[in-house]
């Protein structure tokens, strides 16, 4: 080591000392090949962007439906959105959803993950089979369908939390959360100290977990924010719809095209005008902004404590 | 070390189930929550599956809906649009298997030779970021800059071109589904091989090249062995879930692209049992048909894997 790392580093490179520098070729391709990913996903997302904040003229003078460089702005189609209209029920229907699905999983997920996470308990084996079968096997959308009918949940809120509260893989996650990085000899003095679980878990166990179960309760968010299947299976009749059934019925209006379906007519919208396509966009735009806001957290703690957790635990 | 009994686990093995209940107790009720949740929504519309042997009807009591054996599996290959949706099925989830995952490990290998961590971190924020958003919004997105008034084919058109129909093009709905894939879930697939790159000891890496390997063999020798758990594991999975290609992307472009592109099981059920004239039984046995496929391969793959020395899903035991 010593003798080797007299020789100078290039300044601001951390590449080790053995690794050989590539070829300028091989550099460039290299380059290329990332950058045309990176604006393959930045360049439509600016574009929509800019979309939503065109005034009508200048989209018209365009003749499209995206714009790269909005040249007057004008705030119109947020202002249509946030208006009291149906935009904004639906906007406020997937807050409720959003939030109140996530707090439910959340309580369902913890404890359930902390229960399972004891693993010389009573029944311990058989609850733990009973999670990782849904691993395995899926019941089917008629069933499943059925049973929300049954339960008399068809065409109601509750139908899109109900059937999608628990994700079998968070649970797993949490669980091998607890398990390897929670001192065991933390929770067994706690205990001698006469400590019941529910007092463990709630003073010891979710204090030190904070970063996980942020992480836990994001992706739930994001699953809930991007209900869609569960909307048009359980709850077509309903008024308001969540906002990316909105946005898909957007989308289905200016497409233009002959049915072609069975069974697609209960999307069309009932005879209103076409959106125009900043209209179109703004909405877009306010379905993305809450991943966008998450994001960073994600990213931040997501390999860390999933993967890890996932793949070693 | 923790000052236990030498004899502890010989003690609590001798415990009764009564004295493990007294125990155990707030366990069990923390975990009773999860237990009534799988019951009701995942083992009881299980449980449902039974249908697909009788004919069932919803307007008699259940006990009295006759068994019919498999009637229905008869007639669900027997139906001339159950086959191609078949088909279709396994044609994108093959296509999603060998075109997805080498672009993601490509991606990570990519991702992972970039020394700067700046660079890195940024492109990868940005290639991620995709698999968070909904299908509905991936879709309006190839719409607004593939779709036929959309940027591209305006700029196509003031060169003097056509007007694009890739969007509803039968003929080319795979590419656009391919990359539809690479656009929103290559990202995930990038992020978990990165973090199986980030565990390999780097005293490899400086050992073999020490030993004289270029770059090319270090990849062969180290790379490639290192990330083969999390290759295999990803492997079983996908092949476990061939028939799962889901259900979203295909029933947003049915109308644009026609139904025989996009048909898929998911899709064959929903429009042909749950909205369309076929019963619950019959939509049943498709499901249920997928279900028991998806669960055989997946326990197959593992045992394959297991064979092949690696750890699979589950620990053999």
């Amino acid at each position: 080591m010593t003798a080797v790392d007299i020789k100078p580093k290039r300044r601001g490179s951390n590449r080790p000392m053995w690794d050989e520098e590539p070829s300028l070729v091989g550099k460039s391709l290299k380059s290329l090949f990332l950058i045309a990913y990176a604006a393959a996903i930045v360049v439509p997302l600016w574009a929509i962007v800019a979309t939503s904040f065109a005034s009508e003229e200048a989209l018209n003078r365009a003749g499209g439906n995206l714009l790269l460089l909005p040249t007057d702005l004008s705030l119109a189609a947020y202002h249509e959105i946030f208006s009291g209209g149906a935009l904004t029920d639906s906007l406020l229907l997937t807050i409720i959803l959003t939030v109140g699905g996530t707090a439910f999983s959340m309580v369902l997920t913890v404890c359930g993950a902390y229960a399972l996470s004891r693993t010389s308990s009573l029944l311990h084996r058989p609850i733990l089979m009973l999670v990782l079968f849904t691993f395995l096997f899926g019941p089917g959308m008629y069933p499943s369908f059925l049973v929300v009918q049954k339960l008399g949940l068809f065409n109601d809120y509750l139908s899109l939390i109900l059937p999608v509260a628990l994700s079998g893989f968070n649970l797993i996650v949490l669980r091998a959360f607890f398990m390897n990085t929670i001192p065991g000899e933390l929770l067994d003095a706690a205990r001698i100290d006469g400590a019941g679980e529910f007092r463990i878990l709630l003073t010891i166990v979710l204090p030190m977990s904070k970063a996980i179960l942020a992480v836990v309760a994001l992706f739930y968010a994001v699953g809930y924010w991007n209900i869609y299947f569960s909307a048009v299976l359980y709850t077509p009749g309903l008024e308001t719809q969540p906002i990316q059934v909105v946005l898909q019925r957007m989308l289905m209006s200016t497409q233009g095209l002959p049915e072609s379906a069975a069974g697609a007519a209960q999307y069309q919208p009932q005879g209103e005008a076409a959106p125009t396509a900043a209209l179109k966009m703004a909405v877009v735009v306010c379905t993305v902004i809450p991943i966008v806001i998450m994001y960073p957290f994600i990213q931040k703690h997501f390999t860390k404590a999933v993967i890890t957790g996932a793949i070693k635990g | 070390m923790t000052g236990r009994h030498p004899d502890a686990r010989v003690v609590k093995r001798k415990r009764t189930a009564a004295q493990r209940l007294r125990h155990d107790w707030p366990l069990l009720v923390l975990a009773l929550p999860v237990v009534a949740q799988l019951a009701i929504f995942f083992y009881w519309p299980s449980a449902w599956n039974i249908i697909a042997f009788m004919d069932y009807s919803p307007h008699r009591p259940f006990w009295e809906n006759p068994f019919v054996g498999f009637a229905w599996f008869q007639r669900l290959f027997a139906d001339p649009y159950f086959v191609p949706a078949l088909l279709n099925t396994l044609k994108f989830a093959a296509a999603q298997l060998l075109l997805l995952f080498p672009l993601s490990i490509i991606l990570a290998l990519v991702m992972h030779s970039v020394v700067s961590t700046k660079v890195r971190s940024t492109f990868q924020s940005i290639v991620y970021l995709p698999y968070f958003f909904s299908w509905v919004l991936v879709v309006t997105v190839f719409v607004q800059v593939l779709g036929a008034d959309g940027l591209v084919s305006n700029w196509l058109m003031s060169l003097g071109g056509d007007r694009m129909t890739f969007t509803s093009n039968p003929d080319t709905f795979l590419l656009l589904a391919w990359m539809q894939w690479a656009w929103k879930d290559a990202g995930w697939g990038m992020i978990i091989f990165l973090a199986a790159l980030a565990s390999i000891n780097p005293s490899l890496y400086e050992a073999s090249a020490v030993d004289g390997a270029n770059r090319w063999r270090r990849m062969w020798h180290v790379t490639l062995p290192g990330i083969r758990p999390v290759i295999i594991l990803l492997l079983i999975l996908q092949i476990g879930g061939i028939l799962s290609v889901g259900f979203e992307q295909y029933q947003l472009q049915r109308q644009a692209v026609g139904y025989q592109a996009t048909e898929v099981l998911d899709t064959y059920v929903y429009y042909r049992s749950v909205i369309g004239t076929e019963g619950a039984s019959f939509g049943t046995a498709a499901g249920l048909f997928k279900g028991v496929i998806g669960l055989i391969l997946i326990l197959a793959a593992n045992k394959v894997a297991h064979r092949l020395g690696e750890q699979g899903i589950y620990q053999k035991s």
